[in-house]
């Protein structure tokens, strides 16, 4: 019963760093149709971001202050690069055939993920303790301060887009968009300013779930990209791509799953299981687990 | 035009043949790595470009290759000769069976299932199912290709051994163009419903051309296992998958323009070596700016500007 509870805490703190990324994922592609393969390496790259931000801004500072500040300070900046990326590498191929679009994104993703490379180097770097250790033992659980922040913070910001999607007029135009963007356009919605503010939002919430990632796992590499970039891939399809509480509840869903195969059968399988997961909910239920079945044009 | 091409084919041919001959050991080595790896590449134009599914797993099924051959080599003594035919069938068979479940799947999700079956693929080999892979390290000491009593161990016999395989496969592409199965292939990529309309059996299709394709690259991976006499895990990692992938799409899924796309990919870094930290840098740069200026890819060169009423644009894709 340890295990469990344990695994659930883990699984609930790992699944909350998969939302947030694959909040990410799942706008560009609704409005864009685009697996956006550089998003996981805009995650990394926060982590570094973060990292110099702490060490050249803010002299080393982690009172709580410094901590929101860096968190702010990182977050647009990422804002800033998502909208760069799109609208250099994506938006002169917004016509263009499918997988013009898919090589551009690739070739955007060994970019950034490279960039990472040659700034800071290739060996992996300590993320610094921000957050003081803190523990709380329930039994033989042990809870850190850190996963209840996670949790706490994801909770907050998706609640916070969800109702920012679902209840304001701005939102309801990001909705109009993914739905069907000529006739958005036919509304009078500028859809370059939804795509522009989709980028923002996605690359900020996944600034923050990197920075999650540094702080939880504090080992960071410039690789890393691509690992936590297709969990929350498969969190988003899980979830049913495109749609935004999908993305949330994929998120943790696939968190739980990874940390009670990690927990109860094996760490070392964690990755074939997830992916088997995958392939065997594609196969089932390819719209997911939230999305709905809509006639596909092929 | 028609004539051009089979001219400048023969001419590639010829300068090939005589190629080992006029290079140094090391890019001996380097020749039959862009022979190689140019099979592999053919091989995802005929799922990716020819049959239009987005597969991104086809490092898969090249490592498939390479360790029957290193497995039945090494643990169980058969010859090199007789691995061959199982390194060929083992990826069909594999090929077969994972395409039918998910070849009526869109394309991104298909990407996404091919990366997944990649990722599983090289976590398997890492963790040394059944105690036959190796694990990370992989699998030394393979022995060299026995043909007719003679042991082909050097560098240019391993060419001409990987040579004769790029001449099988391009006859394959070729013949492939011309017959009842590549214009059906040809037919579905452009318009699946439609194809499927005038009787063809659209799913029989991609799987045929996902089979072909494990095939081809499976032999392939046998010849890079005999190459190197040893392999292991990272060399059929997802991200040559993802070389593999753009490699055809860059190419503009044409003979010449794969076999361009992996000599910038696989020999110019050799040319290049003391800036090869920034290859990955250069190449996701060259990635995005090829597509933004020519979507469909490099090849069929164009030059100067056409006007537009006078191309009737062929449909790539969905």
């Amino acid at each position: 019963m340890e295990t469990f509870f344990q695994q659930l805490a883990n699984g609930l703190t790992i699944g909350s760093m998969f939302a947030l990324v694959a909040l990410g994922y799942t706008m560009v592609y609704g409005v864009m149709r685009l697996i956006n393969f550089a998003h996981g390496d805009m995650v990394a790259a926060s982590a570094f971001v973060g990292l110099t931000v702490y060490t050249q801004v803010m002299g080393q500072a982690s009172s709580l202050f410094a901590v929101i500040a860096i968190f702010m300070l990182t977050a647009g900046l990422m804002a800033c690069v998502g909208v760069v990326l799109e609208r250099v590498a994506y938006r002169p191929l917004r016509t263009a055939p499918r997988l013009s679009a898919v090589v551009s994104a690739l070739g955007a993703s060994l970019v950034i993920q490279n960039g990472i490379m040659l700034i800071w180097g290739p060996r992996m770097r300590i993320f610094p303790e921000l957050v003081p250790q803190h523990y709380w033992h329930f039994g033989g659980v042990v809870i850190s301060l850190i996963q209840v922040l996670i949790l706490v913070i994801s909770l907050v910001l998706m609640v916070a887009l969800y109702l920012f999607i679902e209840k304001t007029r701005i939102g309801a135009a990001v909705r109009a968009s993914s739905i069907d963007q000529d006739a958005a356009r036919l509304m009078g919605i500028n859809v370059n300013n939804i795509i522009a503010l989709i980028f923002i939002i996605g690359s900020s919430l996944g600034a923050i779930g990197g920075l999650f990632i540094g702080l939880y796992y504090r080992g960071i590499t410039f690789n890393m990209g691509w690992q936590y970039g297709l969990y929350a891939f498969i969190a988003a399809i899980l979830g049913g791509i495109g749609n935004i509480p999908g993305a949330m509840l994929g998120g943790m869903l696939l968190g739980l799953f990874s940390a009670f195969i990690s927990g109860y059968v094996s760490s070392t399988w964690a990755d074939a299981f997830t992916f088997m997961l995958l392939i065997f909910i594609l196969i089932v239920r390819p719209t997911g687990l939230l999305g709905e079945r809509v006639a596909e044009k092929v | 035009m028609k004539k051009l091409s089979i001219v400048s084919l023969l001419v590639f041919l010829l300068v090939m043949a005589i190629l080992p001959h006029l290079l140094d050991p090391r890019w001996q080595t380097v020749a039959v790595t862009f022979l190689v790896f140019s099979v592999v590449a053919l091989s995802q134009d005929i799922v990716l470009g020819k049959a239009g599914m987005f597969n991104m797993g086809q490092a898969m099924f090249f490592g498939m290759g390479a360790y029957v051959t290193a497995i039945l080599n090494s643990h169980f003594g058969w010859p090199i000769m007789a691995t061959i035919p199982v390194a060929i069938i083992a990826p069909v068979l594999v090929g077969i069976v994972l395409a039918a479940p998910i070849v009526h799947l869109r394309g991104d999700y298909l990407l996404v299932v091919t990366i997944g079956f990649n990722i599983v693929f090289v976590q398997v080999l890492i963790n040394n199912l059944g105690g036959v892979t190796g694990g990370p390290n992989g699998i030394f000491g393979i022995d060299p290709l026995r043909l007719f009593g003679f042991e082909l161990s050097s560098q240019v016999a391993i060419y001409y051994y990987a040579f004769a395989v790029l001449l099988l496969t391009l006859a394959i592409m070729i013949n492939l163009d011309k017959s009842k199965v590549g214009r059906a292939l040809h037919y579905l990529r452009e318009d699946p419903l439609a194809a499927e309309s005038i009787g063809i059996n659209t799913r029989l299709y991609k799987i045929f051309a996902f089979g072909l394709g494990a095939g081809i690259a499976g032999l392939a991976g046998s010849v890079f296992a005999t190459q190197y006499s040893a392999v292991s895990p990272e060399a059929f990692e997802f991200i040559q998958s993802v070389l593999f992938f753009s490699i055809v799409l860059v190419g503009g899924s044409s003979i010449p323009g794969v076999l361009i796309g992996v000599f910038v990919m696989f020999v110019l870094p050799e040319i290049f070596r003391e800036f090869s930290t920034w290859r990955f840098f250069v190449f996701g740069f060259a990635m995005i700016l090829t597509m933004i200026l020519r979507p469909r890819g490099i090849w069929p060169a164009t030059f100067g500007k056409i006007p537009k009423f006078l191309i009737k644009e062929p449909k790539n894709g969905g």
